[in-house]
């Protein structure tokens, strides 16, 4: 059976995403399959930057340009803004970063201060974590942390730590990319749980779906942090629908994949349930008016079948 | 031209939180001008001042064309009206820190604060600073931010020499801009925009696509 069968008229919320790295086929896709929103968490580009102008023409494209081609498609654009943890280890550079976070995190649409955390767990990773804890702090937004994919289990537990000590309630940290030997030192300490369905190296959507059964839906939340790698954008959408087929309620399915992202982001107050569920096409800040023009917030299709280009 | 948009903020329904935000961060700007906090202000407006429509009674429209020929806020909403205003509060007695200064907000604008600079450039100071500025709102690839300097705003007419003007007027027409609402359409008619205008309308023909409206009009 066709995964999309069991979905249809489900709405879905992919809390990391990185959309600069896809193409036009995947928004296309995804808004097929239920997504109408999602948050582009500011990243490491596969390679690193090299001067300050890089990182804020990066910024402001995930809340200029990236926007606005999500909603050629009808779905809503939201990120958050942050220094990640590899770059945070180009020190100079990163003081430079450090100085012009303050200009986007209060922009319209930034739910949060992310991704940052650790990957190496360096010194100077710990330094910009700790300083954009502070930042997160003063502006009132929610903290988006990427646990690292080396000794995960202790850097997991210490971005928490540090967390506390920084005087954030757990309720305003999402805590992501989890898997079995994280998630239950997260929900205890009363911080959000996030999972990445990411082939290979994060979560595999059947290990979800144990998940959610062993630990049920409260404050987790899936995700597909598709990117430039190897991975799926429409990881959030086939997870419902495995949940779905392996007996998880259709309620439970909903907090994992809209509800509980909607929750805790919608504490920056720069997104809400009644703004997600208006469609996107009578937002009249974001028409199309390229040399084709938008109706209704959905793209101009294109008949992928056909041989004929007109 | 700010005691008039400012008056207009007061006159919207339900502004009065608004209008209490708007005076003590002016107050707090004017005590200890810092330019962090000047962006601050500018950026996180909607949180402060809501995104409603704004009411704009007839003698307001008309005052506002008395201060600043052409000037018009028809259609905003009131986050953008806040903005605009804010960018007067900024001191210009220093030309190179001011252009310096808002020249930065255009670096970083998301959508809507690209909307509202543009909107601002017929009533900021130093208008010759702004021509390549305004150049570039016309290269955007956003409807709005192209919107914002070519329709119903005075500043191309005013300032841009042909090409730029010519260039405006062929982009509006290619992205399906409502030209009728572009100030100068006609004042500034010329014998190399209706060449170029007749080639793009046989281009159109040619492909078997439709003419814009109104290009007509200039060729």
């Amino acid at each position: 059976m066709d995964f999309m069968d069991s979905i249809r008229g489900m709405s879905f919320f992919d809390m990391h995403v990185h959309m600069t790295s896809r193409t036009t086929d995947d928004y296309q896709a995804m808004a097929d399959a239920g997504v109408v929103a999602l948050i582009e968490p500011a990243f490491w580009l596969g390679q690193p930057r090299t001067g300050v102008d890089s990182f804020r023409d990066y910024f402001a494209s995930l809340v200029g340009w990236e926007r606005f081609r999500a909603s050629q498609f009808g779905i809503r654009h939201y990120c958050t803004i942050g220094l990640n943890s590899k770059e945070a280890n180009q020190e100079e550079l990163a003081e430079q970063v450090m100085e012009i976070l303050p200009l986007f995190i209060y922009k319209e649409g930034v739910v949060g201060v992310g991704e940052i955390g650790f990957d190496d767990q360096t010194a100077a990773e710990d330094k910009y974590y700790r300083a954009q804890l502070d930042l997160a702090k003063e502006a009132g937004l929610p903290v988006q942390i990427h646990t690292p994919h080396r000794d995960k289990k202790q850097g997991t537990s210490r971005s928490m730590d540090i967390a506390l000590e920084h005087g954030l309630e757990p309720g305003m940290v999402i805590v992501d990319h989890n898997n079995e030997e994280t998630v239950r030192e997260v929900l205890d300490r009363g911080f959000w749980a996030g999972f990445t369905i990411y082939p290979f190296t994060k979560m595999g959507n059947e290990r979800m779906v144990d998940i959610v059964k062993q630990y049920g839906p409260e404050r987790i939340m899936i995700n597909s942090a598709a990117d430039w790698g190897i991975s799926d954008p429409l990881a959030v959408p086939k997870t419902a629908a495995l949940m779905k087929q392996r007996g998880i309620s259709d309620e439970a399915i909903r907090l994992v994949t809209f509800t509980n992202a909607v929750t805790a982001f919608a504490q920056s107050g720069q997104l809400s349930l009644e703004e997600l569920i208006q469609p996107v096409g009578i937002d009249q800040s974001q028409r199309y008016n390229g040399s084709s023009i938008l109706r209704g917030g959905q793209a101009p299709r294109v008949d992928k079948e056909s041989t004929i280009i007109k | 031209m700010s005691q008039t948009l400012f008056y207009l903020i007061e006159q919207q329904a339900n502004s009065e939180k608004a209008v209490t935000y708007l005076r003590q961060q002016t107050e707090a700007f004017q005590r200890n001008p810092q330019v962090a906090t000047f962006y601050r202000v500018f950026t996180a407006m909607p949180r402060f001042v809501g995104k409603q429509s704004i009411d704009l009674p007839a003698d307001m429209n008309f005052a506002l064309k008395r201060v600043r020929s052409g000037f018009s806020v028809t259609g905003w909403t009131l986050d953008r009206l806040a903005r605009v205003w804010w960018l007067l509060q900024l001191p210009a007695d220093d030309k190179s820190f001011y252009v310096n200064t808002i020249g930065q907000l255009f670096k970083a604008g998301e959508l809507n604060e690209l909307v509202a600079l543009y909107s601002a450039l017929p009533v900021l100071a130093y208008p010759d600073a702004w021509l390549f500025q305004a150049t570039e709102g016309i290269r955007n690839n956003i409807a709005d931010v192209q919107s914002a300097i070519m329709i119903n705003n005075p500043f191309p007419a005013d300032y841009f020499d042909e090409a730029s003007w010519n260039q405006m007027i062929l982009k509006a027409f290619f992205t399906d801009k409502d030209v009728t609402q572009i100030i100068g359409l006609d004042e500034r008619k010329n014998a190399r925009l209706a060449q170029t205008l007749a080639d793009y309308a046989a281009e159109r023909r040619a492909a078997g696509r439709s003419l814009p409206a109104n290009i007509e009009r200039l060729t």
